[in-house]
């Protein structure tokens, strides 16, 4: 019997041996904690580069996607024969300098849908710090382009010591044109009206023939409030940011304006 | 308040108190390592009385004794087994509130009147399997069957919905109800929406088919065991027979398993995309490679123990030399599954290949060839079970060729629309071709309803070719079921890392942040060693139940002694050496 056992204790051990070591061969990756970074105004370009690569490589998880080349445009090899993005990010919107367009991608990332791509892009301010983020930026600068991130860019962009925190959506302007802030605030990039638009999400042409004005503003207030039918695998990808990104007199003239769109 | 901001006060406010210290393995690692093992125990005891209750229902309806014993055999390895539970779910509790006292603070303020109905039903079940099992030879008989039979039903019922509370606490930490804070819920959100979250109900099912297929492949390791311990030909015959069908009900549920895991992966996908790409296409998208590794194992130990068993069934010759050609068809399959494609990938390894892909492998690791293999290989699988089942019937229905055409049919068809819809996948965009998979799934279940159900029909007043010959089973057969029972061990583990893992550096995801020095989730290969290690103790702890439960048995013998060890039930042929099979009545 002890013959029966041993043989068993052996195909056990194997067995669980195998596994092990099939684990061991393939690529070890850890998935790292965001690091605090104290990046104050003197920072270097290089040392914001280098914390930058390592936030792209670790905690940012931005190889999930961008470098396989089908969920995301690959950001540090070419990308259609237009360079890596250090090259590129300066003419991706019309007057808008890399910078801007990089940490506008970072922070908004529903803003600007590059063609091709479903917008499955996080807002990096949940998981990232301001000058994370700016490190960031200043790395996918340097891959193909000049950096120049400073100091003072991620001084601007903190909370000033005791006062309110900054809203998390980009600056509020005054414009009160639903055709504005439909490119504005990025609507543009999942809602469809009048041909133009992404298709993420339903079209806005006749949307008050199937949502009432009530409808259309908790929708914006709370996107999970309810999903449209035929959109259930985007369901929770809008911004639930959007209340905060507008005035109240601008969600108001929107609510009307998508609510007379019969 | 922006979410960094509220993070980063998290942090400052997580003095050294929100985190103990575990000499060795660390906090974590003591959390890992207690829960994991409760978790195998707790399967268990939640897979066996799924099919104690089934057995014992055919043996009262047929009036066949050989499978009320089989249930009474399972019970017995309950009763062990439920200590154990107990004792590992007492460790975790321990661990978690001297390891994570300020998590675990923040999850008995929502779920605390749910822990305390969770600690009242485990006492309800425990008594009711005592009923169940002390009470077996006292209600053999008339009513008292039934009444026995309706306990078991009852601690079926107990035992799930224990399991359902415990989802609801561990699904919680993955999809928090929105609004949920580090201190709490919201108003209006109550404890029920916290446990009915997002990816509560996929789990629910998840892992209640996942339980069967666990208890299923342990009771037929035990069986193993006890076969290749036997000293008597009653002996290796019955618990040949157990071991078959424990591996029946393991492989029969585990077929349907990888629909409710695609179900439970949409439901992450819908409740945070980022989550879910961290799941497939982040850094844990190696995982799946290790995961294929073992389900090909899986279904090949699985083919294997059946065609091996197709030696001691009078008639199955005729099936033999297909064999080779479903092996070779299961290695290509597996081959194609374990191939990498879309992995995360450095800068350095990004350059070094010259792109995205490699540009060999690209071809068999996108997700057309993998789903095509899946399907492919439970093809086979099911058409393993069928030849055996078959293998000594000869029907006596006027339609039994054209029935069987008919079934042969079904397979091709399958077949083609999953090769069909796995070459087309290539030439289509990505969202496209996720939708192709419903198809190829849909194509293989209905071929398994379809042929089952003709084959139930041709099936009817058959002629025996011979009785099956239980017992005279190779040795290596037995071995390829603790293969099973190890592999099926170490995949739960896996698993269990991959839906905790998900969650990265969260406690509870964007709720409740985890600041201590572990807070990183670990590569593959420390979490390898960690899965090894929990499956190591508790296949230890298993042989222990099993050794006791053999001891159990000798000491009722020593009161009652049957002439030749076991008792052979009714119905199961006996192989002895150099004689003709007899029945055992």
């Amino acid at each position: 019997m002890w013959k029966t056992n041993l043989k068993v204790l052996a195909i056990a051990l194997l067995v669980v041996g195998f596994y092990t070591t099939v684990a061991h061969i393939i690529p070890q990756l850890q998935s790292e904690v965001p690091e605090a970074l104290a990046l104050g105004s003197g920072v270097t370009p290089e040392a914001l580069v280098a914390a930058g690569e390592k936030i792209y490589n670790g905690a940012g998880g931005c190889t999930a996607c961008h470098g396989l080349g089908t969920r995301a445009p690959n950001l540090i090899t070419d990308y259609k024969g237009q360079g890596a993005v250090g090259a590129r990010c300066g003419t991706r919107k019309p007057g808008m300098a890399c910078k801007a367009y990089l940490y506008e991608s970072l922070t908004q990332p529903q803003a600007y849908i590059v063609q091709g791509f479903d917008p499955i892009m996080p807002d990096m301010r949940k998981q990232l710090s301001d000058d994370q983020i700016w490190a960031a930026v200043a790395f996918l600068e340097s891959q193909g382009g000049e950096v120049d991130v400073t100091g003072e860019d991620i001084a601007k962009s903190a909370p000033a010591k005791g006062a309110a925190p900054a809203p998390t959506g980009p600056a509020m302007t005054a414009t009160l044109d639903p055709v504005a802030l439909y490119s504005e605030k990025g609507c543009i990039g999942c809602h469809q009206m009048d041909g133009k638009g992404g298709a993420v999400g339903p079209s806005w042409d006749h949307i008050g023939s199937r949502r009432s004005a009530a409808s259309i503003r908790r929708k914006i207030i709370d996107p999970k409030s309810d999903t449209t039918k035929g959109f259930e695998k985007f369901a929770g990808m809008m911004p639930a940011t959007f209340g905060q990104m507008l005035t109240a007199a601008q969600l108001e003239a929107l609510v009307t304006f998508l609510a007379n769109k019969k | 308040m922006t979410p960094m901001l509220a993070l980063l006060q998290q942090a400052v406010t997580d003095t050294t108190g929100a985190y103990g210290h575990f000499p060795g393995v660390g906090g974590r690692g003591a959390v890992w390592v207690a829960a994991e093992v409760h978790l195998m125990f707790a399967a268990f005891v939640l897979g066996v009385p799924m099919f104690a209750v089934i057995t014992e229902l055919i043996g009262i309806v047929s009036k066949d004794e050989k499978y009320d014993k089989l249930s009474h055999e399972f019970t017995r390895l309950l009763v062990f087994a439920y200590s154990a539970t107990a004792l590992w779910g007492a460790m975790l509790l321990f661990a978690l509130t001297t390891l994570y006292p300020k998590f675990w603070a923040h999850m008995t303020k929502i779920f605390s009147v749910s822990m305390w109905i969770y600690v009242s039903l485990f006492f309800v079940e425990s008594f009711t399997l005592y009923l169940y099992y002390y009470g077996w030879e006292r209600w053999q008989f008339g009513r008292g069957k039934w009444f026995h039979w309706g306990l078991g039903v009852l601690l079926n019922v107990w035992g799930t919905t224990v399991m359902l509370i415990a989802n609801g606490w561990l699904t919680y930490m993955m999809s928090p109800p929105t609004g949920a804070t580090a201190e709490g819920l919201p108003k209006g959100v109550t404890m029920w929406n916290a446990i009915a979250n997002a990816t509560w109900i996929p789990i629910n099912i998840h892992r209640l088919i996942a339980n069967a297929v666990f208890g299923g492949a342990i009771v037929a390791a035990y069986a193993a065991y006890r076969f290749l311990a036997a000293k008597t030909p009653e002996e290796r015959a019955h618990y040949d027979w157990m071991g078959y069908v424990g591996n029946f009900i393991a492989i029969s549920t585990f077929i349907v398993l990888p629909f409710a895991g695609y179900w439970l992966g949409r439901e992450i996908y819908q409740y945070n995309q980022q989550m879910g790409i961290t799941m497939m296409g982040g850094f844990m998208s190696w995982l799946w490679i290790v995961q294929a590794v073992l389900i090909g194992v899986l279904f090949l130990c699985a083919n294997y123990y059946l065609w091996l068993g197709m030696a001691r069934i009078p008639g199955a010759e005729r099936f033999v030399p297909y064999t080779k050609w479903m092996l070779l068809l299961l290695i290509v399959c597996w081959i194609a599954w374990s191939t990498p494609h879309t992995m995360i990938a450095t800068r350095d390894e990004l350059v070094s290949m010259g792109g995205a892909h490699h540009p060999f492998l690209n071809v068999l690791g996108v997700m057309s060839a993998k789903n095509t293999a899946v399907n492919l290989m439970i093809l086979t699988t099911f058409l393993s079970f069928l030849i055996y089942r078959r293998a000594n019937k000869e029907s006596v229905v006027p339609w039994a060729r054209t029935g069987t055409l008919i079934q042969g049919a079904m397979f091709v068809i399958a077949a083609a629309v999953v090769l069909f819809y796995g070459v087309y996948g290539y030439f289509v965009e990505a969202i496209v071709r996720i939708g192709f998979s419903v198809y190829q799934v849909g194509a293989v279940l209905m071929c398994i309803l379809g042929v089952s159900i003709i084959d139930a029909f041709i099936g009817r007043g058959a002629r025996s070719r011979g009785e099956i010959r239980w017992g005279q089973m190779p040795e290596r057969s037995q071995y390829a079921l603790f293969v099973l029972a190890v592999t099926f061990t170490w995949l739960m583990g896996l698993m269990g890392f991959a839906r905790s893992g998900i969650r990265q550096h969260w406690h509870v995801w964007e709720v409740m942040r985890d600041t201590s020095p572990d807070a990183f989730t670990p590569a593959l290969g420390y979490a390898a060693n960690m899965i090894s290690l929990c499956v190591l103790i508790f296949l230890s702890l298993v042989a222990f139940i099993f050794w006791l439960g053999g001891l159990a048995e000798r000491a009722s013998h020593a009161v009652a002694p049957e002439p030749h060890g076991v008792a052979i039930p009714p119905g199961i042929a006996v192989a002895r050496p150099g004689a003709a099979p007899v029945t055992g009545d």
